[in-house]
């Protein structure tokens, strides 16, 4: 008669100890990954039983005896290492467990080779329960291996250029398809040679950390060549004054290759100004003045584009353009004879001097395109695959062509 | 009339721009997604996050950029968010200052306090790199000489881990860029980028991959952004002069593209 | 000679570029001081370029001025504008305000920097007009695809045209986010091989030109 009853009430009295919230399973801590230090990673295992009102509080000190001091609080529901966080060859826990970064701040620095040590507190209502303490020590890192895939594409792009450029020495004959806007080149030189007046080039806004930049330096020196031979005059306005000294000398070196040290003349390289409009401005009124016979506007460009080209369309000049800035092309194309449309500007170089190890370098480029198209193919199919059959299993490639930080 | 003088199409474009300012005729603004992106994430930021506007612009984009400046700060001031302001081109300082004064002293905020424009310092992107190690040997001091550290506005602010939330507005490059490659991509703040009209649509691949989360094209994106905090200014003001110049441009291509076709039919006949 | 300006350059260039290639992927805070004290270099160097260029605007124009060349007074004016601007900036220390207060150099930045350039941006509007009326023509099956995009862009991107044909504003939408980014994305993405390809070249010291022209090998 007494017992059911009492057991019934030792059950109801136990029942809150039979739900204790359990402590969090495989807590660690641990320096983090590929960064620049002052800053730890924490790591335990998800429970089927985390949710909202279950709270999460990170406690640290820089003694194992305290005092600890709380740096974050959170769900129990959040802070899970998702897809895509970390790529499969470097991630500090597997995706699905909890993953907290600290990074060193206000109230509480972290120093570089200085032990931590860090706990949890679960917390649920009036119940709560401690971790164990783990420990760690920051120290900033040589070598970020989440960017392992990124060096490696970058080593073998290298390699291809090399190989390309050492096949191309072996057997120089490869063909290149027409770019109509570099064929112009000795059309618009004849045309302003005939017509007695100038040739006008520019080498665009960039300095001479531009790649764009230095492909219109190395086109303006072959240009330089067929105008010293045809006695052509030329003008380069700049607007950089490292770009207008690299150019007075690759401008001279030209007319000594030509065979014609005599006709060079120091002029021919002017800086105006580094200003946009004031430039604009100035090289407008150049080519009103002058009315040069060839326009060429090779290099980056941006607003004064449009300003450039439509004064040298007014004046009747052949005008060639080759461009890297893809937001100037559609000026450039409604205002220019020929546009020489993003790398088609880098490959000059190697067009009209048809040296073999340009060449080659152009047929490496090919194959790095190639290369990226049959990925874009690849893992779109692959990405669509696993969302259809509801698998992670082609995350292993697709992490592969994949940028993490 | 295929041939027209140049001089009466911009006689034209200029009755299309003056015409309208004269007589406004007013209508409504459609706001796009991209837009709407910047202002859903200001919207929900916390009181006194740390708001970072970059100036990346000079005068000579002005018309279109400073509306969305203008816009951008009214609605930041009025969310009570952090404001720190700066630029990456040198002759845009005096601009961005001006703005910022302006746009306070109508919301009754103060410098130090409620905003700090830090001026220019050189570098672009190495600028950026120094900013994310540590904003005040970036910038020890302000536009007016105050020494950063130790202003109630940067407090807790150690370096760009310490931003919430960050707008590039450029007029081309030190703009949205490379804000991204040096500044979001190292230091995981969110970003979102405002723009001249004409590099707007080179920045939708940045848009669709997630590596901004807004952006504001032009006048008509500034304009939308002023429907959107309900306070017109310039650009919704000059919506007008621009539908009606779209016009005028979309009716002399469809007349020169009818006269192109009657004066082929007439060569073809001739033959 | 040839040392100097040979193989010294491609020496740096090559040494420079390998180690700030790598420097991409040390995180370490070594690593970022690195890149933030050749800024720096950078910065100066840049600084020291400037005087060369105003060497060349005084020669420029003094020998234009000496020959009498037309249009030479222009050259006097922007002898007395450079000299001018420099004396006020000098004066005002740099700065457009102080305490509130313009400057004389403040002046000048509102009152004729800042309208020149708004002004020289401004001509777009009337070039654009006058670009598009030229090139915009159905020559061809392509001209004519680039033709109605325009006509549909310019009529989606406005108030007017959204309210007169607000189907134009959902193509304008699709235009720009799809086709557009997918076509940027394409011209980047060469772009960018192309960069790489050039900046490994000029490091391998295989692109030479940049030093002064002579044969590549």
């Amino acid at each position: 008669m007494i017992i059911a009853p009492t057991l019934l009430l030792l059950l109801f009295l136990g029942a809150p100890a039979l739900a204790a919230i359990p402590a969090p399973e495989g807590f660690r801590a641990l320096d983090t990954l590929s960064d620049a230090g002052k800053s730890l990673s924490l790591v335990w295992n998800a429970s089927p039983a985390d949710r909202a009102d279950r709270i999460v509080q990170v406690w640290m000190a820089d003694r194992p005896d305290g005092p600890f001091k709380k740096l974050a609080e959170f769900p129990s529901n959040t802070r899970y290492v998702k897809p895509g966080d970390f790529p499969w060859w470097a991630q500090p826990a597997r995706k699905g467990d909890h993953y907290v970064k600290l990074a060193a701040s206000p109230t509480f620095p972290i120093e570089d080779g200085k032990p931590y040590f860090v706990k949890l507190l679960v917390r649920e209502g009036d119940q709560e329960v401690w971790s164990e303490v783990a420990e760690a020590t920051s120290a900033p890192n040589v070598f970020n291996t989440a960017q392992l895939n990124n060096l490696v594409f970058v080593l073998a792009f290298t390699g291809v250029l090399l190989a390309s450029i050492a096949a191309a020495r072996r057997n120089p004959h490869v063909p290149l398809r027409r770019i109509a806007g570099l064929d112009a080149v000795e059309e618009a030189i004849g045309r302003s040679t005939e017509m007695g007046r100038p040739i006008l080039y520019l080498t665009g806004s960039g300095g001479m950390d531009e790649v764009s930049t230095i492909a219109a330096t190395v086109i303006l020196g072959e240009v330089a060549k067929k105008v010293a031979r045809y006695d052509t005059s030329l003008k380069v306005p700049h607007r950089d004054p490292i770009v207008m000294a690299v150019c007075q000398e690759i401008v001279k070196e030209s007319y000594v290759a030509a065979g014609r040290p005599d006709a060079y003349k120091e002029d021919s390289n002017f800086f105006i100004t580094s200003d946009q409009f004031s430039y604009t401005a100035a090289v407008d009124g150049i080519m009103l003045r002058e009315k040069p016979a060839a326009n060429f506007f090779m290099g980056s460009y941006f607003a004064e584009s449009l300003l450039l080209t439509e004064t040298g369309a007014s004046t009747g000049a052949i005008q060639i353009a080759g461009t890297d800035s893809d937001h100037q092309l559609p000026f450039f194309v409604t205002t220019c004879d020929y546009t020489l449309i993003g790398e088609e500007l880098y490959a000059a170089s190697a067009y009209l001097s048809r040296e073999p190890v340009l060449v080659g370098t152009l047929r490496g480029q090919d194959f790095g395109k190639a290369f990226i198209m049959s990925v874009l193919v690849l893992g779109t199919a692959l990405a669509t695959i696993g969302v259809v059959v509801d698998s992670s299993i082609f995350n292993y490639v697709l992490d592969l062509f994949k940028d993490f930080k | 009339m295929i041939g027209i003088d140049r001089r009466i199409i911009f006689l034209l474009i200029a009755a299309a721009v003056l015409l309208p300012l004269l007589r406004p005729f007013g209508l409504p603004i459609k706001v796009s997604p991209e837009v709407r992106g910047v202002y859903e994430y200001i919207e929900a930021l916390p009181e006194r996050s740390v708001f970072l506007l970059s100036f990346d612009f000079d005068p000579s984009s002005k018309p279109e950029l400073e509306p969305q400046a203008v816009a951008l700060l009214r609605h930041a001031f009025r969310k009570n968010l952090r404001v720190i302001g700066m630029t990456h081109w040198l002759t845009g300082t005096g601009l961005a200052d001006d703005v910022f004064s302006r746009v306070a002293a109508e919301t009754g905020k103060e410098r130090g306090k409620d905003y700090v424009f830090l001026g220019w310092s050189p570098g672009a992107g190495s600028l950026i790199i120094a900013m994310g190690q540590d904003l005040y040997k970036a910038f020890p001091s302000d536009y007016t000489k105050t020494p950063t550290q130790g202003m109630p506005v940067l407090e807790g602010v150690r370096s760009l881990r310490d931003v919430n939330y960050m707008v590039s507005l450029a007029a081309g490059s030190s703009g949205i860029e490379m804000w991204y490659v040096f500044g979001k991509d190292k230091y995981r703040f969110e970003m979102a980028g405002g723009s001249t009209g004409v590099i707007a649509p080179g920045l939708y691949p940045f848009l669709r991959s997630g590596q901004i989360n807004g952006l504001i094209g032009g006048l008509q994106g500034a304009a939308e952004y002023e429907t959107l905090i309900k306070r017109k200014g310039t650009a919704t003001a000059g919506m007008d002069a621009q539908s009606a110049t779209h016009f005028v441009i979309i009716i002399l291509v469809l007349l020169c593209n009818m006269f192109y076709f009657v004066l082929r039919g007439e060569k073809g006949k001739a033959r | 000679m040839i040392f100097l300006k040979r193989q010294l350059p491609l020496a740096i260039t090559f040494v420079m570029g390998v180690t700030f290639a790598f420097q991409y992927y040390i995180p370490h805070p070594v690593s970022e001081e690195a890149i933030t004290n050749v800024s720096k270099w950078m910065q100066i160097i840049s600084g020291f370029a400037l005087a060369l260029g105003l060497a060349s605007i005084f020669h420029v124009h003094a020998v234009k001025i000496k020959r009498q060349v037309p249009g030479w007074g222009y050259s006097i004016v922007l002898y007395a504008a450079m000299l001018a601007t420099i004396v006020v900036g000098f004066k005002s220390g740099g700065e457009t305000k102080v305490d509130g207060a313009q400057t004389a150099f403040g002046w000048l930045y509102d009152y004729s920097m800042v309208p020149l350039q708004g002004t020289m941006f401004s001509i777009l509007a009337f070039f654009i007009a006058s670009a598009a009326y030229r090139a915009f023509r159905a020559r061809s099956p392509e001209a004519s695809v680039l033709l109605v995009s325009a006509v549909l862009v310019m009529m989606g991107r406005v108030p007017l045209g959204q309210f007169l044909l607000p189907w134009t504003w959902d193509v304008t939408q699709w235009l720009l986010n799809v086709v557009n980014s997918a076509v940027r994305r394409a011209i980047l993405i060469g772009v960018s091989m192309g960069q790489v390809a050039l900046s490994m070249k000029i490091i391998l010291g295989i692109e030479r030109a940049y030093l002064g022209g002579g044969k590549d090998q």
